[in-house]
């Protein structure tokens, strides 16, 4: 009886994710039944005329990580490295406290900041029509993914032993060179977990980003132009889902969508996993 | 080399590091004061108790029904969940050899990995539409127990890893079968940790509006559903619906207020489960 | 014998920062005088005075808990809440050019446990040359560094293999070489030997002494024995406080004190 019901469990629990991607697959059939693999690269996104261009989203959505990493990273693990070894004990555990729970805030509430917040505040920094864009994006996912990565990467540096900051203050090499080539390289891997799953969490992100980048399919023009509106793979299934019909091509593509979401996630978590056994 | 300008390096790598960590530090605390800030004309009693009525569309004040909604929401998914987390970290312990184990480990990261928003499809095409049990409570709770099934699974795998190897031999030396091992003395001896794992998954689950916003919430004219296969209404779709209601002030406040007490409830759990981990350590 | 350019110029920093020595600090390598450490309101050092020759091993020995190794600590700048003055060739540490972190360029220190970063030999050699350009063109340093440390020959084939995979032996004898790649002036080391193999135990008394001729070395062992093979001068502590010094014959045939007599006995009863 026990043995079945752990047998069961772990069975039925390990099944989901070969469930969940397969049931995306099958349900996304049709599409790519009629309109081959090619779709994913096009450039156009109108469902009224069969148009499933995936390209405006992925990219859409890559910058948004990008941007959020790019500006999370750097902060995050300063901040990290502040506390862990310039800060007293006890205001250390302030700050890692604040962060746990800043961790937690929910992402409709960064959404909500979002709408109300931070585009007025880009629309009349940068004098726009719309503050929906890819920069609000990148900016309020950049805001989500700090507090993890600070305490993930401050767990990283604090495991760094004390005795290997001691060999390298008798070599007399300086903090700034301690901090590249001691606590950094030895850190790195926890440093590298943090910045991927916070790569998987701003990637998967729906409520927040489909709140504030636009939602219009469009490819930055030129790449490198945040301040367009913009579309990404999530904030298109948020948007779009409920209109769709079910079991319409549109309906397939969304679905597509799901998987190619599910896909990346598990490339990035199979990145992470190598080093990582139990939480 | 010039010993004085590698003092000056010192100085200058610090005050970089120094420079980057302030708004990592500063901007998410004034972000959260600005919260409280904005939902304090708000905040009352009566916000928490009330319950719009169905035609006030988000105008009237009163989030009660929609508390409700999230928290029960959240405690069906946990009591769904938790069998079987506990069943798959505990045949993880005891039965299965370790290349089962690193095979589980690896799919628990995986299925953590993916975006809610994932499950949330899943959840519309095959609950919702296929199996036909509508938008409902039933279904978004599902959904809910599987975005939390890897969370929980990793925790009790972490809580039971704390369990010293020699306590369990002790137990099979005594002649104990597995299942008494498991109830006599894994359980017992780890409850805490399990209790603190449960906690955060209900913090988590509180947070998530992607999974549930197609599968189990409408916007109002709900108080208390009446079956497992009726629509709830929920803090986070709320939020979400009301944000996007620009034209009215009073209702972005209600949106805000909803948000500071959202935060507040999400930090709650997270605090207790806080709480419980330093009482476990001691 | 031609000097490679890098240690040439570490030579030329090692003279820039001594260029106020005193007449009368000829000869003497390190003047500490009535250095006192007090931590967390416990005394740990009181009323230590001694000075070291510009050559040879000096022993430092005495009971666990006398403070050996906090006095090791103080003296490259480790711990800085200490009173009273230290000098190294004839320069107050308190106002040495560029801080603590040159003084300790020049104040090398090896820990009890050896500790070696993750990382190729070669590189933990190099670890404390500054810039990468050095790091880069070290080939012959590394190799001088290491065989005065002994090393070399067991690993000069496998430069670039990771640190970590050597003996425990080997790791320590790769710390001293690491810190003499950065050339120090004094070199500080503390029970250097105590979880160490016999024979690389030798081989390190070995090398301590052949660079105890050019370097004066300061040695904290519990090891009378020890003491005695690295021939130098012997400071016996007890309780935060120096109780005897002397040449290392004299001190531990004839010692005048009492707990010096005591611990010598009792040293070598547990020996046996």
């Amino acid at each position: 009886m026990l043995k079945w019901w752990l047998s069961a469990s772990a069975l039925l629990s390990s099944m989901m994710i070969v469930l969940v991607v397969g049931f995306l697959l099958q349900s996304s059939w049709p599409l790519l039944q009629q309109q081959g693999i090619a779709f994913v690269a096009g450039t156009e996104w109108y469902p009224f005329e069969s148009l499933y261009g995936m390209l405006p989203a992925l990219i859409g959505t890559l910058w948004a990580v990008t941007l959020a990493l790019l500006i999370a990273l750097p902060c995050g693990v300063a901040a990290a490295m502040l506390s862990a070894e310039l800060l007293s004990p006890k205001l250390r555990s302030t700050v890692r406290f604040g962060m746990e729970l800043l961790a937690g805030i929910p992402s409709v509430v960064y959404g909500l900041l979002g709408i109300w917040l931070l585009i007025p505040l880009l629309e009349s920094q940068f004098e726009l029509l719309t503050g929906r864009t890819l920069l609000a994006a990148g900016l309020l996912l950049a805001l989500m993914i700090l507090p993890t990565i600070m305490v993930l990467s401050e767990d990283a540096i604090s495991a760094v032993k004390q005795s290997h900051r001691e060999a390298a203050k008798n070599l007399g090499i300086g903090w700034d060179a301690t901090l590249w080539r001691v606590l950094l390289p030895q850190a790195w891997p926890g440093i590298r977990i943090a910045t991927l799953l916070s790569m998987g969490r701003a990637m998967g992100e729906t409520v927040a980003v489909m709140l504030v980048v636009g939602s219009i399919d469009r490819i930055p023009e030129p790449f490198y132009n945040l301040l367009q509106p913009a579309q990404t793979l999530t904030s298109r299934i948020g948007r779009e889902m409920a209109e769709a019909s079910v079991g319409s091509l549109h309906w397939a593509a969304l679905l597509f969508c799901g998987l190619m979401l599910a896909m990346l996630a598990m490339m990035i978590s199979l990145l992470t996993h190598r080093q990582r056994l139990v939480v | 080399m010039n010993t004085s300008r590698l003092q000056y390096r010192d100085t200058i790598s610090k005050s970089i590091v120094w420079l980057l960590a302030i708004p990592a530090l500063l901007v998410p605390t004034i972000i959260l004061g600005y919260i409280f800030w904005k939902a304090a004309p708000v905040l009352d009693w009566d916000f928490i108790s009330g319950t719009a009525d169905g035609a006030g569309f988000g105008v009237t004040e009163g989030i009660f029904a929609q508390l409700l909604g999230s928290l029960l929401l959240a405690v069906m998914a946990c009591v769904m969940a938790a069998p079987f987390a506990l069943g798959t970290a505990l045949y993880y312990r005891i039965y299965a050899s370790p290349r089962q184990q690193q095979l589980l480990i690896v799919m628990f990261n995986m299925l953590q990995g993916i975006p809610p928003i994932v499950f949330g499809l899943c959840g519309l095409v095959m609950l919702v539409n296929l199996f036909a049990w509508g938008v409902s409570l039933l279904s978004g709770a599902v959904v809910l127990a599987i975005v939390l099934l890897p969370l929980l699974v990793l925790n009790t795998l972490a809580a039971l890893e704390r369990i010293p190897l020699n306590y369990t031999e002790a137990g099979r030396a005594l002649g104990l079968d597995s299942g008494a091992i498991i109830w006599r003395l894994r359980l017992p001896r780890s409850w805490l940790n399990l209790l603190t794992g449960l906690l955060l998954a209900m913090a988590r689950a509180l947070s998530e509006t992607a999974p549930i916003m197609f599968t189990a919430t409408v916007f109002s004219g709900v108080v208390w559903p009446d079956s497992l296969f009726s629509p709830v209404t929920t803090l986070q779709t709320h939020i979400f619906y009301l944000a996007q209601e620009g034209n009215n002030p009073q209702v972005i406040n209600i949106a805000w207020g909803s948000a500071a007490v959202l935060v507040l409830l999400v930090a709650a759990f997270g605090l207790i489960a806080r709480v419980l981990k330093k009482l476990e350590a001691d | 014998m031609a000097i490679d350019p890098i240690h040439e110029n570490f030579q030329q920093v090692a003279l820039s920062s001594s260029d106020t020595v005193s007449p009368n600090s000829e000869g003497i390598a390190l003047q500490v005088e009535r250095l006192g450490l007090q931590l967390d309101g416990k005394v740990i050092l009181q009323e230590i005075s001694f000075s070291l020759p510009v050559k040879g091993v000096t022993s430092v020995i005495g009971p666990s808990g006398a403070g050996k190794s906090s006095l090791l600590r103080c003296l490259n700048g480790l711990l800085t809440q200490w009173s009273g003055s230290v000098a190294v060739n004839g320069c107050d540490t308190r106002k040495w050019r560029g801080g603590w972190d040159q003084l300790r360029r020049h104040v090398g220190l090896i820990a009890q446990k050896p500790v070696v970063f993750n990382t190729s030999i070669r590189t933990n050699v190099c670890f404390g040359l500054k810039s990468w350009r050095q790091r880069r063109h070290a080939d012959e340093l590394v190799e001088k560094s290491l065989r005065q440390a002994a090393l070399w020959n067991e690993v000069k084939d496998r430069l670039n293999e990771p640190a970590t995979t050597l003996s425990m032996g080997q790791q320590q004898r790769l710390c001293i070489a690491r810190a003499l790649a950065i050339n120090p002036r004094i070199l500080l080391l503390d029970e250097p030997t105590a979880s160490l193999d016999p024979h690389s135990k030798q081989l390190i008394e070995q090398s301590m002494l052949q660079i105890a001729e050019q370097t004066p070395l300061v040695c904290v062992t519990h090891d009378l024995a020890q003491a005695q093979r690295l021939q130098g001068p012997v400071i016996f502590m007890c309780d935060g406080r120096i109780i005897e010094q002397g040449p290392g014959e004299q001190l531990f045939s004839q010692p005048q004190r009492i707990e010096t007599r005591e611990f010598i006995n009792w040293s070598v009863c547990d020996c046996d």
